[in-house]
């Protein structure tokens, strides 16, 4: 049961014990970082390399992906939620396949997240619309609803903090047990959807779904 | 397993040093190059553009130029065609002129020199007349003197008529 269990990997003095995840998105941040910077290394407008296009097609991607969701105010939102969505995938599928315990795993990663969520759902609500119509907003259609509506604002960060924790941990689960039971060959199909097909969908929707509040509250 | 700690605040620290690293190395970079190239694109389809309507506006003024230059030309060659007929009439006119008036100068010497010789022949005859009266009174009448006397007068009015004309 060992595996189940985010360790403690050291203790500071005075911010106290530094868990495994904390330490795996320190790994996958420092990749990243170092990712991005080996490929936007020559960037060119007029001859863009083989790397330059894939790099492209995929930031495009993602930026058309959120404009349609949010619509003009994805420029100012699009980079943090292009973020969230690459770390996610990158924490959901290759720390695992590299050995690491997926820091997903962990609900003080998903909650940290879902927290960020909330901020931000709730800060574009605000920004668009101003606090008055912020705090009117939760009385419609009728007054009546306000007490659900106020839930929302919690309700919304909870589901996707669990759905994400409990999706990885599932998966981490399954796959532990079968690799107990069969060590060869089966757990690699398994791994597959567990690791790179969930964990990608996962992310996807992660995000997808924090654009789709967003929408909903910029309304 | 499931307990919130400190561990939630590093993640969080996490997260926004990662966006902003990201941000800054990666998505700023790329966005970047795409808004140029977006930007280089547009400029290019405006410059063609604004190169087209300058081609079409010159050919509008070359077209319109080269109407005119050949109504002008039609309007000039109209003009030479007319001043040359006008001068046409008048030289003609004043050749007919000129000839009239030399054929009339003409006819008008011949008739006074006409004149004139009949004068001369008219007071010729006379004084033939006059001459041959005198004759008759004279003297000689008989037959013979008479005949030469008529072809006398013949004679010298034949020769007076012939050297009048």
């Amino acid at each position: 049961m060992e595996e189940l269990s985010c360790e403690t990997v050291f203790s500071l003095p005075v911010v106290g014990g530094i868990s495994e995840s904390v330490v795996v998105t320190w790994i996958i941040m420092a990749v990243l970082v170092v990712a991005s910077l080996l490929l936007t290394r020559n960037l060119s407008v007029e001859n863009p390399g083989k790397v330059q296009l894939m790099l492209e097609a995929g930031i495009g991607w993602a930026q058309d992906f959120f404009e349609g969701i949010i619509g003009k105010e994805a420029k100012r939102y699009g980079p943090y939620l292009i973020t969230v969505l690459i770390y996610l995938a990158a924490a959901n599928t290759l720390a695992p396949l590299f050995g690491f315990k997926p820091p997903t795993k962990d609900l003080n990663v998903t909650a940290a997240l879902a927290v960020m969520s909330m901020c931000l759902i709730e800060f574009s609500g605000i920004r668009k619309n101003g606090v008055k119509h912020w705090v009117k907003h939760f009385a419609e259609p009728v007054p009546v609803v306000a007490p659900i509506t106020v839930l929302e604002i919690v309700i919304r960060p909870l589901s996707l903090c669990m759905r994400l924790f409990g999706n990885m941990l599932a998966g981490f689960v399954v796959l532990e047990l079968l690799k107990f039971f069969v060590p060869l060959i089966v757990p690699i199909p398994v791994s597959f959807y567990f690791d790179i097909f969930d964990g990608l969908l996962q992310a996807y929707v992660f995000v997808f779904l924090t654009a789709l509040f967003m929408t909903e509250e910029m309304e | 397993m499931i307990s919130i700690d400190l561990n939630l605040v590093w993640t969080i620290i996490n997260i926004i040093v990662l966006y902003l690293l990201l941000k800054h190395f990666l998505i700023g970079p790329v966005t970047n190059i795409m808004d140029r190239r977006r930007q280089m694109i547009e400029d290019g389809f405006k410059n063609a553009q604004a190169a087209q309507d300058d081609a079409d506006r010159l050919k509008q003024e070359y077209e319109a130029a080269l109407s005119g230059a050949k109504q002008e030309s039609v309007q000039i060659v109209e003009d030479a065609r007319k001043s040359a007929r006008a001068e046409y009439d008048r030289i003609v006119n004043e050749a007919g002129q000129k000839a009239g008036s030399m054929i009339e100068a003409a006819k008008e010497s011949v008739r006074t020199e006409r004149e004139q010789t009949m004068k001369e022949l008219k007071s010729q005859i006379a004084g033939l007349a006059a001459a041959s009266a005198a004759r008759i009174i004279g003297g000689h009448a008989d037959e013979k003197g008479n005949s030469a006397l008529y072809d006398q007068f013949l004679k010298e009015a034949g020769e007076g008529n012939g050297n009048a004309d």
